[in-house]
């Protein structure tokens, strides 16, 4: 009867040691991981954003001085979606001679621009006077505004 | 002393191939490729960039600010309701906003442009001035 028992025991061991490990299994969490892998290596960017930069000054109340520097006005434009008229220093100027007015300017002027816009001028107006502004070496960038109490 | 090479000759099919490696390496890059992207959020309203020639350029951040050509404001996809909105949005946001990028529609009208602006840096604590860029099209030549 013991023997029996032993017997039975040991087959149930040899069963036990036959039997195979449990093993996890990779291949459904590395399918996972490529496809979060092409997920953020199509939708990341690493080329930088093109722009003008323009560092203004702390905030406060506006200097009431008249200002040192280039001083382009620019007028509401009359038709609608055009540009506005544009004065350089109380002058008429177009975008052509923007550029070189701005290089032979004296050197006192050219270290800052001042944007002097009507408020309905657009802003592409206002972004192709910078971009020639800093063609022209200009790095300093102001606008103009009204100061309320 | 020589070395024996041994060169199994036409193999018997069942070898495995060592694929931890492998899962090291496509972890660390998943990694590497989560910290280092910046979704691109699009705005509530269409924004057309204006073109520029200007060779300056800088890095892609969250927190972008979009105005639309009618003087909408939006934070990335919030839209804002007004400009008070938008100031204590900057100001509860400022530590992480170094450069506050503006994408103003080309058709936005320049005194919507300066109203966010004066706003942007009358809340912003920053004792050397707050710094700006203006977003312009990328594929402007």
């Amino acid at each position: 009867m013991q023997q029996l028992g032993e017997g039975k025991l040991s087959l149930m061991a040899t069963r036990l040691r036959e039997r195979k490990q449990p093993q996890l299994s990779m291949a459904p969490m590395i399918d996972c991981v490529f496809l979060l892998l092409i997920f953020f290596m199509v939708s990341t960017t690493f080329a930088p954003m093109p722009g003008i930069r323009v560092q203004l000054p702390p905030p406060g109340t506006p200097s009431k001085d008249k200002p040192k520097g280039l001083i382009v006005k620019i007028d509401s434009p009359t038709i609608r979606d055009q540009d506005g008229t544009m004065l350089l220093n109380e002058e008429l100027v177009q975008y052509d001679d923007m550029y070189p007015r701005f290089l032979d300017a004296p050197e006192e002027q050219k270290s800052m621009l001042i944007i002097q816009a009507q408020r309905d001028v657009l802003h592409k107006q206002i972004v192709k006077v910078m971009d020639i502004a800093k063609n022209a070496g200009i790095e300093k960038i102001g606008f103009a505004v009204v100061a309320r109490e | 002393m020589a070395l024996q090479i041994k060169r199994r000759r036409g193999g018997s099919g069942d070898e495995d191939i060592p694929m931890a490696p492998m899962i090291d390496c496509v972890f660390l890059l998943l990694i590497f490729f989560m910290v280092s992207a910046i979704m691109r959020i699009p705005p509530p309203f269409d924004v057309i960039l204006p073109d520029s020639t200007t060779e300056n350029e800088f890095p892609r951040k969250k927190y972008n600010l979009f105005i639309s050509s009618d003087g909408k404001i939006a934070i990335d996809d919030q839209l804002m309701e007004d400009l008070e909105d938008m100031g204590l949005f900057i100001a509860s946001h400022e530590h992480q906003i170094s450069t506050l990028i503006i994408k103003a529609d080309q058709r936005a009208q320049h005194g919507d442009v300066i109203d966010v602006v004066e706003r942007a840096k009358a809340r912003s604590n920053k004792i050397e001035g707050l710094e700006v860029a203006f977003a312009v099209a990328e594929d402007a030549d």
